[in-house]
């Protein structure tokens, strides 16, 4: 077989490939830098080396264990993962030197760099202790148990620390986290368990009504509990965007398990009526939902959190256009939270659409190699995992970019990769290691897995 | 900074950008296509002397009686020469391996005919290589699975590996 795998080397080696393309990032990295300095202050500052070192450095240790420990790994995801971080970290830190006029104690873009060295070694060491993920299998519903703890955590009396209404964050000293952004990558393990052990069932037991299979009422059980578990997070911690996510990502793995769209038209039906609910009840889903349909009017722009900064974010992009203003060269710092909830506003505005559709198509191709990893595996653990880590990146992304260009109504999550904040970007880079070390075991050509 | 010296950058700026996009996408290019290249290798590497055949043989009847089995079993003796079905619809059939390619679907225009939902009309073949049998599934809906692992690249196929293709699973033998 040694003759027939020489063969197969006819692409030149992955890691070579994914070391050049991380190269093409560090350089676009310092030119970002340099532009936003340039353009904002009108000066290189040396002391802001690290910014770029940094991350550099961190992305670089990363590259070295995938040589190491997973040398058959995709080559475009880590390089991907560190645009999308680094022009996040640019963004952010071109709004810390315009804001620091007002605020000289501004270090959001300083946070964001050593949490992004901190998510890509906890990312690093998950690839090196983690040597196949079919281990996680023994441990799906421990991974259901941390999930549901980390969701809890931030409603707990002493560490919870509700901000805007929402309960998501937790604070010990001075430090902040948000669990369920954790909570997520346990959700899809368990989910991923689950679904493979009960597929069979799902989609074949069930008697014929009206040519549409129904599974019997037992079978429904786990979907209801969800279904409440989702709209308990939306009536307890106050937040309609996590609630969708899970309850979204829970939809599409058992679609892809049992291949039948019953189960996603009764899901959206029973969200879609929960949420409609819960609208009436609660005020600020309801006041989330006319900002959506009516922006322009005085009642919501004028109103505490109303659409004031959805609007602004409008107006920023609109002054974008199709090239934008170039990077320091827009006003982004208008919009409240431009360097979290609505840094994909700051990003539109500076690069305009042709730039804002390049960031798009980083993110579609991240998908697509997941499903394509997902694709490529042949048992089914493995591929509702790559589906799941795969279309949790995209589902984020829809609600959030969605929200901000008005297609759905804003919610707040954070556009994964690109927003501050600690925990998403550990979240996330924690499932890119994931994704490289299940297509660090695809099935080898030229030999026989197992 | 001059208003040029301003456009040059901004412009450059989303040039390397898309370039970068660009990049990764004909990386991902020369991922899909790099098993293609793969195909033309083994093809080149096959031995040219074996006489490949001149009539078309349309079923798993007419297989066995085809000339000519008997030389190039003993030229590569190493190699198994009859492929034995041990489970399926077509249990307990034996076929002579004489030729230097055998397509398998369900297609009546294959070799070895699998007439079963679970295959695809052209659903794999295995091609006598200097190592032995390989066998590439030709983009199959339900997969060949080899020892139970599904195939994405040519599998070089030894005695006693057994291979499945829908419901019929069968073994090389020497």
């Amino acid at each position: 077989m040694a003759k027939a795998t020489g063969l197969f080397r006819v692409m030149p080696k992955k890691r070579n490939l994914e070391l050049l393309m991380l190269l093409f990032g560090f350089g676009l990295f310092a030119f970002e830098l340099s532009q936003v300095q340039l353009a904002t202050i009108q000066i290189l500052r040396e002391d802001a080396w690290f910014i770029w070192a940094l991350p550099v450095l961190a992305a670089s240790v990363f590259h070295l264990v995938l040589r190491f420990k997973a040398s058959d790994a995709d080559p475009i995801i880590l390089p991907i993962g560190f645009l999308l971080n680094s022009l996040g970290i640019t963004m952010i830190y071109r709004l810390d030197l315009v804001k620091a006029l007002d605020d000289p104690d501004r270090t959001v873009g300083e946070r964001q760099v050593i949490w992004t060295v901190i998510a890509i070694v906890l990312a690093a060491a998950v690839l090196w202790l983690v040597r196949s993920h079919l281990s996680f299998r023994k441990y799906i519903y421990s991974a259901m148990a941390l999930g549901i703890i980390l969701l809890i955590l931030p409603l707990l009396p002493v560490i919870g620390n509700p901000t805007s209404g929402a309960h998501l964050s937790v604070r010990i000293g001075p430090i902040s986290f948000q669990p369920g952004e954790l909570a997520k990558i346990a959700f899809i393990v368990f989910f991923a368990g689950y679904l493979t052990s009960r597929r069979e069932a799902l989609a074949v037991v069930g008697r014929k009504v009206l040519g549409i299979r129904i599974p019997p009422a037992r079978e429904l059980g786990p979907i209801v509990f969800i279904w409440l578990a989702s709209l308990g997070v939306l009536v307890l911690q106050r937040d309609l965007g996590t609630s969708l996510l899970y309850f979204g990502l829970f939809l599409v793995l058992l679609y892809v398990a049992t291949g039948r769209a019953f189960y996603v038209l009764v899901g959206l039906v029973m969200f879609v009526a929960g949420a409609l609910i819960a609208s009436r009840l609660m005020n600020y889903v309801g006041d989330r939902v006319s900002a959506w349909l009516d922006p322009l009017s005085d009642l919501n722009y004028g109103a505490i959190g109303g659409s004031y900064q959805l609007v602004q974010s409008m107006f920023g992009l609109a002054h974008g256009g199709l090239f934008g203003t170039g990077l320091g060269g827009g006003l982004p710092s208008i919009v409240p939270l431009a360097e979290s909830d609505f840094i994909i506003s700051a990003i539109g505005e500076e690069l305009g659409l042709v730039g804002f559709f390049a960031l798009l198509s980083l993110y579609m191709v991240l998908v697509a190699r997941a499903l394509r990893i997902a694709n490529a595996h042949a048992d089914d653990f493995s591929k509702l995992l790559a589906v799941g880590l795969g279309f949790v990146i995209a589902l984020q992304c829809f609600i959030v970019i969605g929200g901000v260009l008005r297609v759905v109504p804003l919610t707040g999550l954070t556009t994964p990769l690109l927003a501050a904040g600690g925990s998403s970007l550990v979240a996330n880079w924690i499932i890119i290691a994931l994704l490289l070390r299940l297509s660090d075991t695809l099935p080898k050509p030229g030999t026989v897995s197992e | 900074m001059s208003e040029l010296a301003l456009f040059i950058v901004r412009a450059g700026f989303l040039i390397i950008l898309w370039l970068f996009v660009l990049s990764i996408i004909s990386i991902i290019r020369a991922d899909l296509f790099s098993e293609r290249v793969l195909s033309k290798v083994v093809e080149k590497n096959l031995p040219t002397s074996v006489s490949s055949p001149t009539t078309g043989i349309t079923s798993v009847g007419n297989f066995s009686a085809a000339p000519g089995s008997a030389t190039i079993v003993s030229a590569i003796s190493e190699t198994p020469a009859t492929l034995v079905v041990i489970d399926g619809p077509l249990q307990g059939l034996e076929l002579v391996l004489d030729r230097k390619e055998i397509r398998i679907g369900r297609a009546p225009n294959n070799e070895f005919v699998i007439d079963d939902d679970y295959a695809s009309s052209q659903h794999a073949r295995l091609q006598r290589t200097d190592d032995g049998w390989l066998l590439q599934d030709l983009n199959s809906t339900n997969g060949t699975y080899v020892d139970g692992a599904r195939i994405g690249a040519p599998v070089a196929i030894k005695q006693d590996m057994q291979v499945r293709i829908g419901k019929t699973i069968f073994e090389l033998r020497g």
